[in-house]
C-alpha cells in the first residue's frame, strides 16, 4: 500500500468479532532497519503464527494481482488478511 | 390514598416500559448494529477488497458473484445476508447450495470477504469443507 509522499505500507488485518484487528509497518523503515519498524513486523510475525495455530488461513492481497494464500508470513507483502477456520454448516 | 395511586400508577408505567422494551430493541438492533465499530471496520475491508462493479453488485442485487478461478462456466454467489446459502451456478445453472460458516462469530462483511478470498484462492479446501446441497433444475432468469 504506498501513501502520499512514497511510504509503502504492510499491514496484517486478522478478522475477528470485533472486525479486523490491524497490525501495520512501514517497508522502508524496516529496509532501513529502523527499531520501531521491526518491532511492528516482529509483532505481526507473533499474531500470524498465532493466527495459524488455531486453525487460521492466511491471504496474501497485492494490488492489481488476485489473492494468494500464504503458509509464512511476508513482511513483502502489501496485505496480508487471517480468516477464522471454517467449517460446513 | 393519593400516594399510594402514584406509586400504582409509576409501577405501572414501569411494567409496560420492561414489556415493550425487548420489541423496541428489537426494531433498533439492525439499525445500532450496522452502525457499531465492528460493522464498521468490517465495511471498510470489505470495500478494500472489492472492486466498484462489484460493490453495485452486492448493493443492487444482493450477492456478490466469484468466478472460480478453475472453471470457466462456474460462478459462486454470495449472499449479502448472514445465513444464506452459497450457490454455485454452471452455465446459468443453479447446480450445487453450499453451506460454510466461520468457526468464530465475524461482522456480516467480513463474512462476505471470507469467502471471496477461499474461493479465489483456496477453492478446493473451501469446496472440500462445505456442506453440499444439490439442485434440480433450477434456471435462473436472464436478469438475475
Amino acid at each position: 500500500m504506498t501513501y502520499e509522499g512514497g511510504t509503502t505500507v504492510g499491514m496484517l488485518r486478522v478478522m475477528s468479532r470485533r472486525g479486523d484487528d490491524r497490525v501495520t509497518w512501514d517497508q522502508q523503515k524496516v529496509s532501513a532497519n529502523d527499531s520501531e519498524a521491526l518491532a511492528a513486523v516482529r509483532e505481526a510475525e507473533r499474531i500470524f503464527a498465532q493466527e495459524r495455530a488455531k486453525g487460521a488461513t492466511a491471504f496474501r492481497i497485492d494490488q492489481g494481482k488476485p489473492a494468494e494464500r500464504i503458509e509464512h508470513f511476508d513482511r513483502t507483502a502489501e496485505q496480508i488478511v487471517l480468516v477464522p477456520r471454517v467449517v460446513g454448516g | 390514598m393519593i400516594g399510594s395511586t402514584q406509586v400504582l400508577t409509576t409501577l405501572g408505567w414501569l411494567v409496560i416500559a420492561v414489556a415493550i422494551s425487548p420489541v423496541v430493541w428489537l426494531i433498533l438492533q439492525p439499525y445500532l448494529r450496522g452502525w457499531s465499530r465492528a460493522e464498521r471496520r468490517a465495511a471498510n475491508l470489505l470495500r478494500d477488497m472489492l472492486t466498484p462493479e462489484q460493490s453495485r453488485q452486492l448493493l443492487w442485487h444482493g450477492y456478490l458473484e466469484v468466478p472460480s478461478p478453475s472453471s470457466a462456466d462456474r460462478v459462486y454467489r454470495v449472499p449479502r445476508a448472514r445465513g444464506g446459502f452459497v450457490q454455485v451456478i454452471e452455465n446459468g445453472k443453479a447446480v450445487m447450495r453450499l453451506c460454510i460458516q466461520p468457526v468464530e462469530r465475524l461482522p456480516d462483511a467480513d463474512v462476505i470477504v471470507l469467502h471471496k478470498l477461499m474461493i479465489e484462492a483456496n477453492e478446493e479446501h473451501y469446496l472440500q469443507k462445505a456442506n453440499k446441497y444439490l439442485c434440480v433444475d433450477q434456471t435462473l432468469p436472464p436478469d438475475s
